[in-house]
């Protein structure tokens, strides 16, 4: 079973998306290769939800973090390897020299390239693959979780078969029809299944060294997944991941207290933290290193934001129905009793302030019922959380400050406990000075 | 001076619309010719700003509706047409002297693209000219016509007794033309009169438009608004509904500097978005001369538009719906502050804070807004309380709503506006009947179990 995340959620944290700037997948997107960029674009497209599984490849990226190793290949060497290797060699040795030998008649008699071609793609693949050779036989036989992919190619790559490699480089000197045709033979076909599996392991090796020497250069560190019981969360120093410098917050939930109700004035970060947060949660997930300190988290079923909801005039919903179906169908995830993570930014932002407080009052008080799951609600209604303090006691409330200089507001991003009573609305109003444009 | 209106106004009001969904250009982009559909497109890009143009151009729409004007040039001719006056390479001038045999017979074994292109382009300016010379005198100058009054139709018709196209106007179509002759009207057609012909090719896309806006002003029974001279200040527009919507029920509202301000109130679902918006495209139509979606209106004729209806929160560079807000109404102060008589739609005005920031924030700039007299403004907003505040505070502001009557639990809307403020709230009913809290409460019970 994979991670949950639904089309809203993946938008509202902006997690997806290799063209949209400051999307999670571009801020990771180091790689080298067009291999090794399909495979972290599958990693960001399915979670994991195993906590086995989720720590053995944050294992993985910590070793190769550890090693401080750069990827020594260009995307152009891989796709020339891909190119030659997707051609077609003869089912055994006397048809491939034959179909050879044709073609290089008729590359001398009317200019055919194919032969050409065909021996341009093997010096090149010849040159890659010893590269290739000589950079895994510098991984020590150590004992790390991905020694057995690595030992799989290591074996490959030294196979006796192959030892002409070295030798057969002569890059200068074109080769001989006959050599061309055995080693054409040899790699196309005999070891074509091995040959991809060792392209394969070189694009897992790309993504693991590129996403491990972003972790060094951002200080991330890796999350440690544990079983789904306890509803555990505990981050030390959360930010998020796009932001350099981001003011960092330390977050916990557990089964007595797993819903933060969060206020503080406009501009002051809330949907930034909330972000940061659920961020962070996606990429602990998929075994990634994540924007903390220190992290451990109870691994969860999936993950629902709502954070941006667009409304959908067309269909004639309003903003506050649109807000109501995204409740009603988190309302059903969460009561099929998966264990979810739920994001709520600015609940019922779209009506008016009395139907606003009953609303968020009473689904929030609903949903924190819910001890499997863990919740983190933002509003504006800060009169809803003097009443839910009194009723529930599983609910954190925290705000996030506003500190004023003379008549301008500045943020400090740093989490409180409490309920926010800063308004700094009509400021922002004055000091954009437009009652003075007006009069 | 240009109307002004900016992108998130044409995007909360759908003018465009995305990329193959229907929008207000589409409604009308039915044209019979490419170049028509970019003529129209530039209309809607630039609406006019002053009435005696704007009277003139619904005058003429609306006479080519009375007449039932049909489109009777088949769209294919101008392709060819087209094709034919881009190609201003003169190694392709036709020769004036015959061909010589042998190159008659090359020209037999190879067909020659330039020579057909050629041929193709004369004998479908021959066709274009003919049919549009009996359409100037079937329907564009027929005693009462506007058009007949039209500078570039009086021109156009001068054109058409001049050289090359009195020509043009004696050859038969079905006639195939001696080299002599192609030869000559190459010349003129395509190198000496080539700006008169575009001239003429141009008032004919832009007759096109006028003609495919006629129709659907028919099909669709829109109505011709009548443009007023800026001064006056007014704005009546009666039975107005959203184009895009069937069945839509229809408003009416009276604007004068004594009630420049409209102030909507309404619940959830009661249509106050749909209003606004049908309001705002009625006024962006009617400044481009186009009917509306109404029964009767008319207007003075403003310098700009600015709606803000969706706005989207920039949170990807920091900033919060709140701020986008606030900065969406600093640039139309900016606007208002250069003198420029704007019509304004604000919707959900301050949804984005909280309460008593909200309260405030309505009545300061509801205040500020409702001295520009001679600006128009339609604000919708949840904070009722502030609407008793400005009722004391300005004259000038009509208190409109749009009820909502209950049946049992089941609210039911009417969509016709009332006077008055309401304090209809329904939240409540809409999340109990999608039954959310009892879906969280099931899944409490089985687990007590």
């Amino acid at each position: 079973m994979t991670f949950i995340a639904d089309k809203q959620t993946l938008e509202d944290l902006n997690l997806l998306g290799k063209y949209k700037q400051y999307s999670i997948f571009s801020l990771f997107n180091k790689v080298s290769t067009t291999g090794g960029e399909n495979l972290l674009s599958e990693m960001f497209q399915t979670p994991l939800t195993d906590p086995e599984a989720i720590n053995k490849r944050s294992a993985i990226f910590q070793y190769f973090q550890s090693k401080q190793i750069t990827f020594p290949f260009s995307n152009g060497q891989f796709s020339a390897v891909e190119n030659y290797l997707n051609g077609d060699s003869g089912n055994n040795y006397a048809s491939a020299f034959i179909s050879l030998t044709k073609k290089k008649l008729l590359g001398i008699l009317v200019r055919d390239e194919e032969y050409q071609n065909i021996q341009n793609g093997l010096q090149k693949t010849i040159a890659v693959l010893d590269d290739c050779r000589i950079f895994i036989n510098k991984f020590e036989d150590d004992d790390h979780p991905f020694h057995d992919e690595l030992l799989t190619v290591k074996n490959i790559l030294n196979d006796p078969k192959l030892q002409w490699l070295t030798t057969g480089q002569s890059s200068t000197s074109q080769l001989s029809l006959q050599k061309t045709a055995k080693y054409d033979h040899l790699l196309r076909h005999i070891m074509r299944a091995s040959l991809t599996a060792v392209m394969g392991t070189f694009y897992q090796l790309d993504v693991y060294i590129a996403v491990a020497g972003l972790a060094q250069e951002r200080g991330f560190s890796y999350a440690r997944s544990l079983p789904a019981g306890n509803n555990l969360f505990k981050a030390v120093e959360l930010s998020h991941p796009c932001i350099e410098k981001a003011v960092a917050n330390p977050v916990s939930f557990n089964q007595e207290s797993n819903m933060i109700f969060l206020t503080g004035a406009n501009m002051a970060g809330k949907s930034t933290f909330m972000k940061a947060f659920g961020i962070n949660v996606y990429l602990a997930h998929m075994g990634f290193p994540v924007a903390a300190r220190e992290m451990q988290f109870s691994v969860k079923e999936g993950i629902y934001s709502s954070i941006n909801v667009p409304d959908n005039l067309n269909m004639g919903y309003s903003h506050f129905y649109a807000e109501v179906l995204r409740v009603k169908k988190v309302a059903e995830e969460v009561s099929s009793g998966k264990d979810l993570v739920i994001i709520f930014d600015e609940l019922f932002k779209g009506t008016n302030v009395k139907d606003a407080y009953d609303a968020t009052l009473e689904v929030t008080a609903a949903f924190s019922e819910h001890l499997n799951c863990l919740f983190i609600i933002s509003t504006h209604i800060i009169e809803a959380g003097e009443v839910l303090q009194k009723e529930q006691d599983n609910i954190q409330l925290l705000y996030l400050p506003t500190i004023m200089n003379g008549t301008i507001p500045a943020y400090t991003y740093q989490l409180q406990p409490g309920i926010s009573s800063d308004r700094h609305g009509m400021m922002i109003i004055e000091n954009e000075g437009i009652l003075e444009l007006l009069n | 001076m240009l109307f002004t209106t900016d992108k998130q106004t044409q995007e909360d009001l759908n003018i465009y619309g995305k990329q193959g969904t229907d929008s207000i250009f589409s409604l009308f982009n039915r044209t019979a010719t490419l170049n028509g559909s970019k003529l129209l497109e530039e209309m809607f890009r630039y609406p006019l700003s002053d009435a005696d143009a704007i009277n003139k151009r619904s005058g003429e729409i609306s006479y080519l509706k009375i007449v039932k004007a049909t489109f009777p040039f088949s769209a294919e001719l101008f392709d060819g047409a087209e094709r034919y006056l881009e190609n201003t390479d003169e190694r392709t001038k036709l020769p004036a002297e015959r061909p010589s045999l042998e190159k008659k017979l090359s020209g037999l074994l190879t067909a020659n693209a330039d020579y057909k292109m050629i041929t193709d382009g004369i004998s479908a300016l021959i066709g274009i000219t003919q049919q549009l010379e009996g359409l100037l005198k079937s329907t564009l100058f027929l005693t009462g016509s506007p058009l007949k009054n039209d500078r570039e139709t009086q021109g156009i018709n001068t054109l058409l007794n001049a050289e090359p196209f009195s020509l043009l106007l004696h050859e038969n179509p079905k006639n195939k033309l001696s080299h002599e002759k192609l030869a000559v009207y190459d010349a003129q057609l395509r190198f000496r009169y080539r700006d008169t012909v575009k001239r003429v090719l141009q008032y004919i896309y832009a007759l096109d438009v006028y003609m495919t806006v006629a129709k659907i002003a028919g099909e669709c029974n829109l109505v011709f608004p009548k443009a007023l001279p800026k001064e006056e200040h007014v704005i009546k527009i009666a039975g107005f509904y959203h184009p895009q919507l069937r069945n839509a029920v229809g408003n009416s509202l009276t604007i004068t500097p004594d009630s420049n301000v409209v102030f909507l109130t309404g619940a959830n679902m009661a249509g106050k978005s749909t209003f606004m918006k049908s309001l705002g495209i009625a006024m962006y139509l009617a400044h481009m001369g186009f009917p509306v979606a109404a029964k009767e209106m008319e207007f003075s004729v403003m310098d700009g538009i600015y709606t803000t209806i969706n706005l989207p929160d920039n949170l990807g560079i920091g900033a919060s719906h709140f701020y986008a807000e606030v900065l969406r109404i600093k640039k139309i102060a900016k606007e208002l502050s250069t003198g420029k008589n704007i019509f304004v739609i604000f919707d959900e005005l301050f949804r984005g804070t909280n309460v008593k920031d909200a309260y405030e924030a309505t009545i300061a700039i509801t205040t500020a807004f409702a001295r520009k007299r001679s600006s128009v403004f339609v604000i919708s907003t949840h904070i009722i309380e502030a609407g008793a505040v400005l009722r004391e505070r300005c004259a000038n502001i009509s208190f409109k709503y749009l009820p909502t009557r209950m049946n049992g639990t089941k609210p039911e809307y009417t969509y016709t506006l009332e006077s008055g403020i309401t304090d209809d709230r329904h939240g409540m009913i809409i999340i109990n009947n999608e039954g959310i809290l009892e879906l969280l409460k099931k899944r409490k019970g089985v687990t007590a179990i």
